[in-house]
């Protein structure tokens, strides 16, 4: 078996009052995870923490088996995507797209030249010459993901990416975003609200409780997975059996 | 309810104008009287010398100001080291330290030996330029400090960390996000600090003492000419102070402002 992508071994972290414990996750080339969970379950935490922006107190975050906060912040080859984008906003969406290129200190002409593919490719070319500000949130949305995407990251990690969209810009997205996959083979970790976003882009999803990890199982079957208690109350499971339990009772008498 | 709220209005209504009378009274007597006596004390060559002065040394002392405060802070605000709540500490205290007891702790560090050695050097500080200079950097420098970090605290970490991933070192990071999205801060904080430095006099003091034609400077020339009972000649050095001061303050709230091409993104 190849050597994972991500690893999370036994990752414990805490900010403040509120702590991930025990995180245990492992991600493959080319598969997509979706994070599920309420607000304040430590989704967030948990992408930044694979990312090695916070160093966990306890445990291990390997980067394919290499310490994740060893590697320089600017060699670690993994594409973050926050909830609000975080685009540059003194730059335009063209230098933006561009940064990680000028970074690798890319001739300007290839530059140009990778940034127009990315921007057709995401249906950007109108809007290379505006400043972040001055676009919509799907627009601000797709200058993110072709950011990051322009260094073919082996890992790209989306909090909450699609949150703000409509359905349209949502379902362009995913098609987008299965297209990468495919072409660039790179790993996918995202964190959503969404549970048919997370069935119909993920392979698996997993879902996160008051910090603790309860389990990872193949998307398609999210509602069919034996999860422990935590995660069946948070994906409506437990209504629903109560529901079919009164409903059978019902019937009996 | 409502004349109470009257009441309350009444004596805040009233605070503010004796502020505004207090205030405003001291900008109209430089103002009035200023004005009237600057045409004859622009023809005075002291005056003259101590505008060139106060002109060249703030701006000196500023620039100087700027290459330290500006690394400093970026150690303060993005670094975790030890001592560093202790720095920070120190920092504040010298911003509230009388600037004529900065004057003198600079007094006798450069009458010591080693400011002996400079001297000889031909870096002299006591009684020379230099040290106006000198004491208008130290006296500036934590001001500039906090001015720098409250800019890069309020900046956007995730920017940061989001360039950092796509393959910018940390001083590309700085130099290529961190700086631009903290232009206006910073060039706000600079012309604040060389209007402060322009004022400076409690420090230039101690360390250089008021000679005219040598180290006088605009504070220094007004200093001079009451002790020698020269009112006018003071008002007039005060006029040309406060016109400065108020074309920096202008020019501060100008640099201040965001692009407005960003749009609302800031």
């Amino acid at each position: 078996m190849c050597e994972p992508v991500l690893q999370l071994k036994n990752v414990t972290l805490r900010r403040g009052s509120f702590s991930l414990e025990g995180i245990d996750l492992a991600l493959a080339k080319g598969e997509i995870l979706a994070l599920l969970g309420r607000t304040g379950a430590g989704k967030t935490l948990l992408l930044e923490t694979a990312a090695g922006f916070c160093p966990p107190s306890c445990g291990q975050v390997l980067f394919y088996g290499r310490e994740v906060c060893s590697i320089p912040l600017h060699r670690r080859n993994i594409g973050y995507l926050y909830q609000e984008y975080s685009l540059f906003p003194h730059l335009t969406a063209a230098q933006n797209i561009g940064y990680g290129l000028r970074m690798r200190r890319m001739p300007r002409e290839e530059i140009r030249q990778q940034v127009e593919q990315l921007a057709g490719r995401f249906g950007l070319e109108r809007v290379l010459n505006q400043y972040p500000g001055t676009l919509s949130g799907g627009e601000q949305q797709r200058v993110a993901l072709a950011r990051a995407l322009a260094l073919r990251p082996a890992l790209l990690l989306l909090d909450e990416p699609f949150a703000a969209l409509d359905p349209v810009t949502k379902r362009q997205l995913y098609g987008l975003l299965r297209q990468v996959r495919e072409e660039f083979g790179c790993a996918v970790l995202f964190v959503t609200h969404d549970f048919a976003e997370a069935q119909g882009l993920a392979d698996r999803a997993g879902v996160l409780a008051g910090g603790r990890l309860c389990g990872v199982a193949p998307a398609a079957g999210l509602y069919s997975a034996a999860w422990p208690a935590p995660a069946r109350e948070f994906l409506g499971l437990v209504e629903q059996q109560k529901g079919e339990s009164a409903h059978d009772a019902n019937r009996a008498v | 309810m409502n004349s109470g709220r009257s009441v309350f209005r009444l004596l805040c209504g009233l605070a503010a104008l004796a502020a505004l009378a207090l205030i405003g009274s001291n900008v109209a007597v430089i103002l009035v009287r200023g004005a009237k006596s600057l045409p004859e004390a622009l023809t005075q060559p002291e005056t003259l010398f101590a505008l060139v002065t106060s002109l060249k040394t703030a701006s000196i002392s500023t620039v100087l100001c700027f290459v330290l405060a500006v690394p400093t802070a970026y150690l303060l605000t993005r670094t975790e080291f030890p001592g560093r709540a202790a720095v920070e500490m120190l920092l504040e205290l010298t911003l509230s330290l009388p600037y004529i007891v900065l004057g003198v702790s600079l007094l006798i560090l450069f009458s010591s030996p080693a400011g002996k050695a400079l001297k000889e050097a031909g870096l002299p500080v006591v009684f020379s330029q230099n040290g106006i200079v000198l004491a208008q950097l130290t006296v500036n420098l934590p001001f500039a400090v906090q001015l720098a970090s409250t800019a890069f605290r309020r900046a956007d970490r995730k920017l940061e960390y989001v360039a950092g991933l796509l393959g910018a070192g940390e001083a590309r990071r700085f130099f290529t996000i961190l700086l631009p999205l903290c232009r206006h801060s910073l060039a706000g904080a600079l012309v604040l600090v060389w209007s402060r430095a322009l004022g400076e006099f409690g420090a230039t003091l101690m360390l250089v003492g008021v000679t005219r034609m040598k180290t006088e400077t605009l504070p220094a020339n007004i200093y001079l000419n009451v002790s020698a009972n020269d009112l006018d000649g003071a008002l007039a050095s005060a006029f040309l102070l406060l016109v400065i001061s108020g074309a920096s303050l202008a020019a501060a709230s100008r640099f201040t402002r965001v692009d407005k091409r960003w749009g609302r993104y800031v």
